[in-house]
């Protein structure tokens, strides 16, 4: 009888506390989480299994929590990603996080090629820049070349390297040769060699905080080296003005009206603008911006707004067209684009398909139909089969143009469920 | 006097070799390069070890390298025996596809699945050659069989104790033969991951008799996925198809039937892979969805039909190995095993 009572005061129990977290996230936002007004970059560790990925994650975080800059997370934590891997869940991104003095680093593991690119094109996890973890008494490895030629596909142009386990090896001049090898291969695959820079360090060290010289001091030169040489990619409130029309409206007396949730910029009263896509292009003056039922100055990325556009007619607008930043983006007819195919069990096809099908494409608020073919020079493209799971590149054709640019990300629909998702490469024609 | 100078070198490095051995000599940090270039993937640590052990001369730290990979090599795998390998990559070789023209007719291909712990390491050009050369050399040993199941599955233990073939110069190895299984601990040595052989079949079949010349037998492969060598990939099949006509022997002959029997099994090889199919033809124990004759001809490039057995019916027809409406005589798909890499095995 007891037992049969267990369960409900258990349930009531993780309620009760679920709500309680969840209120103390509103309450005080600040306690748990980092302040993000520093400029934040996400960055990944590449290497081979026992070159120590994990004890340099754990050791950065160690020593930057003595800062009071990261929250120290151990090997055990940090590992649980293969099993959030299992389960099926994407790479996580978020669960590793530091500070510098200048920087937020969101910390991200990358255990294969297939998984990341997955996870790149979904957005999942992105890399803007990564550290090379290479032992020194191993050397770069022959994966190591796989290790670069990944970084290269995800566009990764900088990385820092990190040369661990130097306590295992006394001779400098072995220390020498590693760095120059590391050097030679980085400039292989088009890095810049010469000045990469190249941390020699034990991570190991660093974790059980000993040896500074070796440990806890090469981890914030690591840093500083990150900070120095990687890049940060601009903040959506820097970018150009984006505002992808949800829905248009006519309101007698003042005019036309079009509404979204701003992408990206920042957008003034009084500005020029450029309505792009589905076949139209055109000037006109932002006479006015609204939100949250106030008339506003400006509007900026994250605002749901609606536009006031002077001289434009209803029946001008439509969904999927995009408000910008006269001549940032221009309208695309034809790309070609990273895709990854879903799995029956995330929802997508279950049968595979070749050259020229036609799925729906839909971008921001856009929804095009879209076919899709091989890249020009493919082996044996009209034979190529494309299965749910496959990461491929491919060349999508749009029935309407529409704006969009290298990095725009889509995802492709088929009778009501999403079938796969992508990111635009390279602009192959402009309408 | 050339000689002379020669003659002197010689002693000195005679000599050199002879004082390094008491006081071990410092590995040239230019050999250690160099080593490391000529065989890739040894470790610095390695390298230093082989010019320290052998004084600078890099074709004895060579040699030293080759006897401390087969005596540390099985310690390496052993320390890596606890870990998963889930990646990898399985590799089809068809050393003789069968009604060729000229040819006797025989059968005989492979497949093997490779695994390693990282998709990296199974992206890397070592690993792929390996598997080429594992397949080939299954393909090479396979027996031929006379019994109803053409597909037979051969024992890893067996396979790792035969000599490894180089698939693409399958004559030069016969100096000293490396075996299948030698050759993969000396991979884990140079990627540092656990890499096993998990499965391989192969399929051999001596020619038809010269009475039964309207019967053929035909192997085909078909992999997805590849990533450098278009044999090795991610999901396969090995496929066999009977060909029967009294027509058989001409058609066989003439290129343009070898071209349009090349595009059915590249057909049939995506339909196999791409769908859901276990069996080639449904009964009790498979309902239809798992059937290969019940798939819908989606992945033909000349659909005629609607399934998969239609447009075998008509593509026999098309081509000339049954006359109209005649019953007797067509193509038929056989048998097929179908893996993808890292996929749960039944226990058998």
């Amino acid at each position: 009888m007891f037992k049969a009572q267990l369960p409900a005061p258990r349930l009531i129990a993780r309620r009760l506390y679920s709500t309680r977290v969840f209120s103390r996230g509103y309450a005080e936002p600040a306690s748990n989480k980092f302040s993000r007004a520093k400029p934040h970059l996400n960055i990944g560790t590449i290497g081979h299994v026992d070159h120590g990925k994990t004890t340099l994650t754990a050791a950065i975080t160690k020593v930057l929590a003595e800062k009071g800059a990261a929250q120290f997370t151990d090997y055990s934590q940090i590992d649980k990603a293969p099993e959030e891997k299992a389960r099926g869940i994407t790479i996580n991104s978020a669960h590793v996080e530091y500070e510098s003095e200048t920087r937020h680093y969101g910390h991200i593991d990358c255990p294969g090629h297939a998984d990341y690119i997955k996870n790149m094109i979904t957005g999942a996890a992105q890399m803007d820049g990564a550290i090379i973890v290479v032992s020194a008494t191993d050397g770069q490895m022959p994966q190591t070349r796989e290790h670069l030629l990944l970084a290269r596909q995800v566009g990764i142009k900088k990385l820092v390297v990190f040369i661990n386990k130097v306590d295992m090896i006394a001779d400098k001049e072995m220390l020498d040769l590693v760095d120059m090898e590391m050097r030679d291969v980085l400039a292989t695959y088009n890095f810049d060699g010469e000045n990469t820079p190249i941390i020699m360090g034990s991570a190991l060290a660093a974790l059980e905080g000993r040896d500074p010289e070796i440990g806890a001091n090469k981890i914030l030169e690591l840093i500083k080296a990150c900070d120095e040489w990687l890049e940060i990619p601009p903040r959506d409130l820097d970018k150009p003005f984006l505002l992808p029309i949800e829905d248009v409206f006519s309101i007698s007396g003042r005019g036309t009206v079009a509404t979204g949730r701003v992408e990206r910029g920042v957008i003034n009263k009084g500005d020029e603008v450029e309505i792009l896509g589905l076949g139209t292009k055109l000037k006109s003056v932002l006479t006015g911006i609204e939100a949250f039922h106030k008339e506003l100055d400006r509007g900026e990325a994250g605002d749901n707004m609606g536009a006031l556009l002077r001289g434009v007619k209803r029946e001008q607008l439509k969904r999927g067209q995009v408000i910008i930043a006269p001549g940032s983006m221009k309208a695309v007819k034809k790309f070609q684009a990273q895709i990854y195919v879903l799995t029956k069990d995330e929802g997508g096809r279950y049968t595979p398909f070749m050259a020229n099908y036609t799925p729906q494409l839909f971008i921001r608020t856009a929804d095009i139909s879209t076919r899709l073919s091989w890249p020009e020079g493919t082996a044996d493209a009209e034979e190529k089969m494309v299965m749910p799971g496959d990461n491929v590149e491919m060349v999508c054709t749009l029935h309407h143009d529409v704006a969009g640019e290298v990095g725009s990300r889509f995802t492709l629909r088929e009778g009501g469920k999403t079938i796969g998702t992508g990111i635009i490469t390279k602009v192959l024609e402009y309408a | 006097m050339f000689a002379a100078r020669r003659a002197t070198t010689a002693a000195g490095s005679v000599a050199s070799r002879l004082y390094s051995t008491a006081s071990s000599a410092k590995p040239s940090v230019k050999l250690i390069a160099e080593l490391r270039k000529i065989t890739e993937g040894v470790s610095l640590s390695k390298a230093r070890e082989a010019l320290a052990a052998s004084n600078n001369d890099l074709q004895a730290a060579l040699k030293w390298l080759d006897a401390d990979r087969a005596a540390t090599g099985a310690a390496k795998v052993a320390k890596l025996s606890g870990r998963h390998a889930g990646q990898g990559l399985l590799g089809v070789r068809v050393l003789s596809p069968g009604c060729r023209p000229g040819a006797a007719g025989a059968v005989r291909a492979a497949m093997v699945e490779l695994n390693c712990e990282t998709d990296f390491v199974a992206r890397n050009e070592l690993f792929g050659k390996l598997l080429s050369d594992i397949a080939h050399t299954a393909a090479y040993l396979a027996e031929p069989t006379h019994g109803d199941k053409f597909i037979q599955s051969i024992s890893c233990d067996a396979l790792s104790e035969a000599p490894l073939l180089d698939h693409l110069n399958p004559q030069s190895s016969s100096a000293s033969p490396v075996s299948v299984g030698d050759a993969v601990r000396d991979l884990v040595t140079k990627v540092g991951e656990k890499v096993t052989l998990r499965r391989a079949v192969s399929v051999a079949r001596d020619p038809f008799p010269a009475q039964q010349r309207h019967l053929g037998l035909r192997v085909f492969p078909f992999v997805h996925g590849s990533v450098h060598v278009p044999t090795n990939g991610i999901k396969g099949t090995l496929a066999l198809l009977a060909l029967k006509s009294h027509n058989l022997p001409s058609l066989v002959s003439s290129e343009e039937f070898q071209q349009k029997l090349a595009a059915l099994e590249r057909s049939l090889g995506r339909t196999i892979v791409g769908f859901p199919t276990t069996v080639v033809r449904s009964d009790s124990a498979h309902a239809g969805a798992e059937a290969l004759y019940d798939q819908p001809s989606d992945m033909f490039m000349d659909k005629q039909g609607s399934t998969v057995q239609e447009e075998l019916r008509l593509w026999s027809q098309k081509h000339g190995l049954v006359a109209d409406g005649a019953e007797d005589g067509g193509v038929e798909v056989l048998e097929f095993t179908k893996w993808s890499v890292g996929e749960q095995l039944e226990d058998n």
